[in-house]
């Protein structure tokens, strides 16, 4: 192994002692759990709640919200950026249901969804609804900055237009994609989350992390806390991974 | 052969092109020669059919296909050299001939060893000569090429001009060539157009006849 690889290591592992000592620095001056758990006892709940079934039943259902939440905004999201990058018409007319869709605070959504739909549908919604505008927004600006001179090549050479549109605007896009992706799916846990605290559908992290404030187990909502980051983490190396095989069978 | 009459173009409030009129011979190069900003450029995209004119008309060749080398190469940044070329091919020939006339191209522009590079690893002249394999891969009638050598060190730019003479030799087509260098316009052109002014004007037509008396040439050219 390198030196800088075992540098780089050590590094890293500093860092995270060093919060969680400040952590626990908090938790001791505090000394009271209900406001804030010292770092044993939450790592405690966590290991506790690692050999319950339903934790893992809970995990994958919230996971699964979270994805189509977010695969759903990624597939109206660029099919629409895309349409409303190169037209100027299709552009002012979906941006100010964007706007809107971007300043409408998650609550009044997440309420508004749980009238409309059953309780296991609405933190998908209220996904989609968060995450769709990012990818939209960035999907155009991709288009957008599409360069003009390899357009101009385009037409001098006669390309299909679905071949522009494979060929030159996808890849012009993409940096532009990814990283509205990566912000979305991060949005997507935290927002699934939220709507389950208030939707509560069997099943899902947000039931858990309603239990632990009725029930004041402050332990288990920092415990749920630490999964969902973990989870979307997770999530955001599979995409990077996604990503990578993509450019390597291109 | 391709005629622009009576031809005018505005940009803004910047007349380029007022009642302008030219002609390029068939299978011929012929070199618009000028300063920078008289209107070079205009002229070759109306050729192209990129720009619209104002007025006049455009005379172009029956079922005219354009080719275009461009200032700046005008590569995908995400595909290798084969892939660029085979890019503008795609919809023209079958997978086979287009494998044997690219690779055939490739090697004229001697770039075989970097075939499946891409761009941003290749030099601005290796990425130049890209640009002109793939023009002339594709089976244009047309080829026009704007400063194509511009930029380029001494010994890239006699590496262009002798993979373009090669490949002109090997596939002959109607040729607009502009330029602002004098060696290159007398080194490669039949007729040479001086332009000048603003809105653009022909001001001396030399033929390749002529060429005898360079020096004579190049004095009067350096006056313009």
């Amino acid at each position: 192994m390198k030196i800088s690889t075992i540098q780089s290591k050590y590094k890293k592992l500093f860092i995270i002692l060093f919060w969680i000592s400040i952590w626990e620095i908090f938790a001791l001056i505090i000394n009271r759990e209900i406001y804030l758990p010292s770092p044993f006892a939450t790592i405690k709940s966590l290991y506790e709640l690692l050999f319950i079934k339903e934790t893992y039943i809970t995990i994958l259902y919230s996971s699964y919200r979270t994805i189509c939440g977010f695969l759903i905004s990624c597939i109206i999201g660029i099919t629409l950026g895309y349409f409303c990058g190169i037209n100027e018409f299709m552009y002012d007319l979906f941006n100010p249901l964007i706007s809107v869709m971007r300043t409408v605070p998650v609550m009044s959504i997440i309420i508004i969804a749980l009238m409309w739909f059953k309780d296991t549908d609405v933190p998908i919604f209220v996904a989609f609804l968060m995450c769709f505008p990012l990818i939209w927004t960035n999907t155009v600006a991709g288009i957008k900055n599409t360069d003009i001179k390899i357009l101009q090549m385009c037409k001098v050479y006669n390309i299909k237009k679905m071949r522009i549109i494979k060929s030159v605007y996808l890849y012009s896009a993409l940096p532009y994609i990814k990283a509205g992706m990566f912000s979305a799916l991060g949005i997507g846990w935290k927002v699934t989350s939220a709507a389950e605290v208030l939707s509560l559908p069997k099943y899902s992290i947000g039931g858990f992390l309603y239990d632990s404030k009725v029930y004041l187990e402050i332990p288990d909502l920092f415990a749920w806390t630490i999964i969902i980051v973990i989870l979307s983490f997770l999530f955001e190396k599979i995409l990077k991974v996604i990503f990578n095989i993509g450019v390597s069978h291109d | 052969m391709i005629e622009l009459k009576n031809v005018s173009k505005t940009y803004d409030n910047l007349q380029v092109l007022k009642n302008f009129n030219i002609k390029f011979e068939d299978n011929m190069i012929t070199c618009l020669f000028g300063p920078s900003g008289v209107g070079k450029t205009t002229i070759a995209n109306i050729v192209a059919k990129l720009i619209a004119v104002e007025s006049g008309s455009v005379i172009s060749l029956e079922n005219a296909v354009f080719s275009y080398v461009f200032q700046e190469p005008r590569l995908l940044e995400w595909y290798c050299v084969y892939d660029n070329i085979d890019f503008v091919l795609k919809d023209v020939y079958a997978p086979e001939k287009r494998k044997i006339i690219i690779n055939n191209y490739i090697d004229m522009v001697e770039l075989t060893d970097y075939k499946d590079y891409k761009p941003r690893a290749l030099s601005g002249g290796m990425a130049q000569r890209v640009s002109l394999a793939r023009a002339f891969a594709y089976p244009s009638n047309v080829l026009i090429m704007d400063e194509p050598f511009k930029g380029l060190d001494m010994k890239l730019k006699q590496e262009m001009i002798s993979s373009f003479k090669k490949l002109f030799n090997e596939s002959k087509r109607t040729v607009l060539f502009i330029t602002h260098d004098i060696d290159e316009a007398i080194l490669l052109s039949d007729t040479i157009y001086i332009i000048k002014d603003r809105p653009a004007e022909v001001v001396k037509t030399i033929n390749k006849d002529s060429y005898a008396q360079i020096d004579e040439i190049k004095k009067e050219l350096l006056t313009f």
